[in-house]
């Protein structure tokens, strides 16, 4: 009976051991104090089709701990994990990455369908694209095909790795990069800071007399069959209800724009929060409304990333899918997707540099008001869809709440059943 | 799975309370610190909404000295405190004390300026002279004093007010409503632009009694000054004496 828990419990302490990964403990989930790059690549690993961008300086483990781990989880060795990975480069093309047409095919006899000869990259199932923001912007379009597809295709034909766990990484803007597209972001499930060595570290690492590659080898590795069980095993930690509420309210809170067309931020184009839009709208400046701090909204594909990580770390650290889980991963898989507002991001404590942490604050905010203030028109809502109580009666009761759920989501579909 | 079944279970019964949690707010330890808080344009709700209901607190920030920055917040302290408080409270001689009062009763030993702006109920008692603007703005509630400078009951919405003794200039100028009783003398200019309310004089008015005035009534025990009711479209003015050319329309009192 194939045991993939215990096998990741020891991965995770030999990579202590043996010196190979040993980051600052950055996420606290509960009692719970775990390394955010680590646990986010192991949950990763945990799920099929999402994809972890790990975005830091150089030097900082990214692309190692990743290839160290897909070795593990493959079974294979760290030289072959290093020759599977594509990196980012103006030069990089589609046939590079993907595969090319089999120039044999032209001087056959035999007749048939084109032959593509794919790219060890694109047959397997632990893709990393390293340094993605070298990649000029036309050729990221490529990924936003690529990233959470099942499916690769190329000259009319099809390559089927299966369920495939992506990783990505990227420094910060150097002047050989290019920024990341905003719809290419959006299918990135978690970025995660990967930070230098703190003091401590540093010292361990220079215990290290062995090479990487000899270490690697060390690692516990796992099988097909316990590789290939543990979405199934996520899959089996329900979700409270608690963390599908806040997940729901948490995407509406960024998403909801009284001024924008059917209330929603992605019809907004040219005006948005920071040039101006909210400018007089009773919520702007409201430090307890979300709508007008950022500029962008949150796609449907946070809420399943949300949910599915959840799932992942409940698995991982062994306890439930609770409300401390979601407040402890919601940060990273919403910071790299939305820009706050400047003129709030800038002042103290953030000083212009502490998205990541203005994001956590934001999603404290809305989970704070979810499971407190947002009580009651919750079920004064959910009491009038059930017909328990009346339309017009709940419209009236919600009018009462200053909340952009309430009068912007709860009251017009109300309006709308009458 | 019903949706308020759904909802219910996601607020089990142990949860904090429904409505928007009030936490413990921080304690304020002067009125510096309370402006600090509120901001260049303090208002009653903000000082309200930060004031702790406790009485330690609004004692506390009462005994402060307020510089000019605080006045005004002083004003509203003074006010939530006389709210609160069962029996009259007396407190010190200050400047907008009273501001936007609802309800409650203030004593005073002597008046500032600004004494009961804007109050909407209760009772100001003044044993001695008040400054300028007292009750300017009031839209209820009643203020006693015994003498006052210029400017009182300025713009005067409802309510009423009684001096004692002698006013200043301008008392009752662009009044709408309220009543008002002089049992002293005023200064010139009384009733200037009344637009409604009662004016009472038992004493002397000045000059430019009821000048442009449009509406409400104004009775002088005593003698008015030259040029009463002068450029008046309405209203009515009576004295027992008039100065110089008093308009046409001015009633003499037998």
């Amino acid at each position: 009976m194939p045991d993939p828990k215990s096998k990741i419990e020891q991965l995770v302490s030999s990579l202590e051991e043996l010196r190979l990964h040993l980051g600052r403990k950055d996420l606290l989930i509960g009692r719970d104090r775990i390394n955010s790059q680590l646990y986010f690549c192991l949950a990763n690993a945990c799920l099929r089709s999402r994809a972890v961008l790990l975005y830091g300086g150089m030097g900082a483990n990214k692309t190692s701990l990743i290839n160290l781990l897909g070795a593990s989880f493959l079974g294979l060795e760290l030289d072959r994990m290093e020759d599977l990975m594509v990196t980012g480069h103006p030069e990089q093309t589609e046939e590079k990455i993907v595969g090319f047409l089999d120039p044999r095919q032209w001087t056959g006899q035999k007749e048939g369908p084109v032959q593509v000869l794919w790219t060890d990259w694109a047959g397997s199932r632990w893709k990393l694209i390293n340094e993605i923001n070298r990649f000029p912007s036309g050729k990221q379009n490529l990924f936003l095909e690529i990233l959470q597809k099942r499916r690769i295709s190329y000259a009319g034909q099809v390559c089927q790795p299966g369920e495939t766990c992506y990783f990505a990484t990227m420094n910060p803007e150097f002047s050989a990069t290019y920024p990341l597209d905003q719809a290419l972001l959006d299918r990135i499930s978690a970025c995660v800071p990967a930070y230098q060595p703190d003091f401590l570290a540093g010292l361990l690492l220079s215990e290290r007399e062995r090479e990487v590659r000899d270490l690697a080898g060390m690692l516990p590795r796992f099988t097909e069959s316990e590789f290939s069980s543990l979405p199934q095993l996520v899959a089996g930690k329900p979700l409270s209800s608690q963390v599908e509420l806040a997940v729901l309210c948490l995407i509406r809170d960024f998403t909801l724009c009284e001024r924008a067309p059917s209330y929603d931020k992605t019809q907004l184009s040219g005006s948005k929060p920071s040039l101006g839009l909210c400018s007089g709208c009773h919520y702007h400046n409201n430090p307890e409304a979300i709508c007008w701090q950022t500029d962008e909204e949150l796609s449907d594909r946070v809420r399943q990333d949300l949910r599915i990580f959840c799932r992942a770390f409940a698995f991982l650290l062994d306890r439930q899918a609770d409300l401390e889980i979601l407040r402890a991963i919601a940060p990273y898989v919403i910071w790299h997707r939305i820009n706050p507002m400047t003129s709030v991001l800038e002042k103290p404590p953030y000083f212009g540099v502490g998205k990541l942490a203005y994001v956590a604050s934001l999603v404290n905010k809305s989970i704070d008001r979810t499971m407190n203030e947002r009580r009651e028109m919750n079920l004064i809502y959910s009491h009038a869809m059930d017909r328990e109580i009346s339309a017009s009666q709940a419209i009236e009761e919600l009018s009462s709440f200053d909340d952009p759920i309430a009068r912007m989501d709860f009251i017009p579909h109300l309006e709308s059943r009458q | 799975m019903k949706l308020s079944s759904f909802i219910s279970s996601a607020y089990p019964e142990t949860s904090l309370s429904p409505r928007i949690k009030k936490g413990r707010k921080d304690m304020i330890f002067s009125l510096e610190d309370l402006a600090d808080r509120i901001g260049s344009r303090p208002d009653r709700a903000s000082v309200e909404e930060l004031v702790e209901e406790e009485a330690s607190q609004i004692e506390l920030l009462l005994s402060c000295q307020p510089d000019k920055r605080c006045a005004l917040i002083w004003g509203y302290v003074s006010s939530l405190a006389a709210e609160r408080s069962p029996l009259p409270l007396r407190l010190p001689a200050r400047d907008y004390a009273g501001l936007e009062m609802a309800g409650g009763c203030i004593i005073l030993e002597k008046g500032g300026d600004h004494v009961g702006e804007k109050m909407r109920g209760g009772r100001i008692v003044i044993e001695g002279a008040a400054g300028d603007y007292l009750g300017q703005e009031m839209t209820g509630g009643g203020i006693v004093a015994a003498g006052c400078r210029d400017y009182a009951f300025r713009q005067m919405k409802g309510g009423w007010g009684v001096v004692k003794g002698d006013a200043g200039k301008f008392l009752g100028l662009g009044n709408t409503g309220g009543r008002i009783a002089l049992q002293g003398s005023c200064r010139e200019r009384a009733g200037w632009m009344m637009r409604s309310g009662r004016l009472y004089v038992r004493g002397d008015a000045g000059e430019y009694l009821g000048l442009l005035m449009s509406g409400g009534e104004i009775l002088v025990r005593g003698e008015a000054g030259r040029r009463a009711g002068w450029r008046s479209k309405g209203g009515r003015i009576a004295a027992s004496h008039f100065g110089p050319e008093a308009v046409d329309g001015v009633t003499e009192l037998g």
